[in-house]
């Protein structure tokens, strides 16, 4: 097992960088962190027009966010695979397919995470702004969210490991990811799957862990800064 | 300055507040008491709306709160609210809890915004928490943050939902001595509590309210007057006892 990560550590690493494209360990946390970073706008506001007044605004929000959370993540990366050549007008590679998938999915999980924030605010918050006579945007940026965001970021990074074992999903569409480097490696060997796979999964688990104990962390401290109430995780 | 008209208010099937009418007058301090879930602190809600009614009119200076072209966010800016935990933005250090409505609101430039706060803050005597969180504040100082928060906007009337009951015994004073320098000064006032002690000193006039609606009402001095509020002095017994 040594002697082919110490063979190729920089396949699993970069894939074939710099005689190819980017891929491997690089790849698959750039696709994680963008698709999280493109994703939470839409998050917000899903999040947002579901817990609006509004039922034009709330009930569209909700099918979304059932719809999505009602199906596999492949069958997002197959629809984006097919559809999204369809509407940019020429061909779409692996890493853009899949970050789009991506984007639609996590954008549903996200803003459950997000609404659960807000709910979970004292109802004396935003009584308080309105109070002052601050209206829905200023309360909701300046008060809510802010708050909501804090609150969550345990959730969002477990999101955020959810989201990294998710890339592996790529391979299917052949985008250039740790799992896609892994079977590149796998398919010169061809006699030790079973060594390769070992290494691609003690390396997604070292990543996973370190980033899920870096969750506990900031809800410890969450907590301590709330005057001891707990943070609220929820599992991704 | 406010008028309730015969409100009625309905939590489903219950009536919290029954045909309830009453006026406050520019620089009165009133105060109402009674037992809890008596609708004392539903009244004083529906006043900026945070409790919408279902029968009569609620009424500042002639204007209906309810009444269509009525900009409630503006009117909400003349009525500072306290409440009874505080609700102090924890994200937001004690000085930005007081700016945040100025520079949002007021469209005060933040150094002005905090001019404007610390003198308020000066006036609670906590203009050295300034930048403290309200999560390291004592319940006392968070209040008299809180009372800060609202009169940094100037208001005209200031409602007070039972200010000091979250709080512990040694910390009532400070707040009830901020309240009691705002009703010398003329602000108009009404204030849910059960500080008895604190309605005999400022309160023009004690309404005694009871299964949502106003029972008795009373000059303090008539407080302890058996034959003139019969059901109030009974209730004042009974809280002493306890």
């Amino acid at each position: 097992m040594l002697e082919i990560l110490q063979n190729n550590w920089l396949l699993f690493l970069v894939g074939q960088y710099p005689h190819g494209p980017i891929g491997g360990l690089v790849m698959t946390l750039f696709m994680a962190l963008i698709s999280l970073a493109l994703c939470f706008p839409f998050a917000i506001g899903l999040a947002l027009a579901r817990l609006s007044p509004y039922r034009w605004l709330r009930l569209p929000a909700t099918a979304i966010v059932h719809t999505v959370r009602g199906l596999p993540l492949v069958m997002f990366i197959f629809w984006a695979y097919f559809v999204s050549p369809l509407i940019i007008g020429r061909a779409v590679g692996g890493v853009e397919t899949l970050v789009i998938a991506l984007v639609v999915y996590e954008a549903a999980y996200l803003s459950e995470i997000i609404r659960a924030g807000i709910e979970g605010l004292p109802k004396g918050q935003t009584e308080a702004a309105t109070s002052l006579g601050l209206r829905y945007w200023p309360t909701t940026l300046k008060v809510v969210l802010p708050q909501a965001l804090h609150n969550m970021l345990p959730s969002m990074v477990s999101q955020f490991v959810s989201t990294i074992k998710e890339t592996s999903l790529g391979y299917v569409i052949s985008a250039h990811e740790l799992t896609f480097a892994a079977a590149q490696v796998n398919n010169v060997l061809l006699t030790q799957p079973f060594e390769v796979y070992g290494i691609l999964a003690l390396t997604y688990f070292a990543l996973c862990f370190a980033l899920t104990s870096l969750a506990r962390l900031i809800e410890r401290r969450i907590s301590a800064g709330r005057g001891g109430t707990p943070g609220i995780t929820i599992a991704a | 300055m406010i008028r309730f008209e015969n409100v009625d208010k309905w939590f489903g099937p219950l009536q919290v507040l029954a045909d309830v009418s009453g006026e406050v007058g520019r620089g009165e301090v009133k105060v109402l008491v009674g037992p809890s879930g008596s609708g004392k602190s539903t009244l004083i809600r529906t006043v900026t709306r945070l409790e919408k009614i279902q029968g009569g009119r609620v009424l500042i200076d002639g204007a209906d709160i309810a009444g269509r072209g009525l900009d409630i966010n503006r009117l909400r800016q003349r009525v500072g609210f306290v409440f009874q935990a505080y609700n102090l933005f924890p994200h937001l250090s004690a000085l930005g809890n007081i700016t945040l409505g100025l520079t949002k609101l007021r469209g005060l430039s933040k150094t002005a915004a905090r001019e404007r706060a610390m003198e308020e803050l000066a006036r609670v005597g906590l203009a050295e928490k300034a930048n403290e969180m309200p999560g390291l504040l004592s319940g006392g100082q968070k209040q008299r943050v809180a009372i800060a928060r609202s009169l940094a906007m100037d208001p005209e009337v200031m409602l007070f939902d039972e200010p000091t009951s979250a709080l512990d015994p040694e910390m009532v004073g400070e707040v009830l001595a901020a309240m009691k320098r705002l009703a010398a000064g003329g602000m108009t006032m009404i204030c849910v509590t059960h500080e008895i002690g604190f309605a005999r000193e400022v309160a023009d006039e004690i309404w005694f309210m009871e299964a949502g609606r106003v029972v008795e009402r009373g000059r303090p001095a008539e407080l302890a007057d058996s034959d003139a509020c019969p059901r109030l002095a009974g209730f004042l017994r009974r809280s002493v006892r306890n």
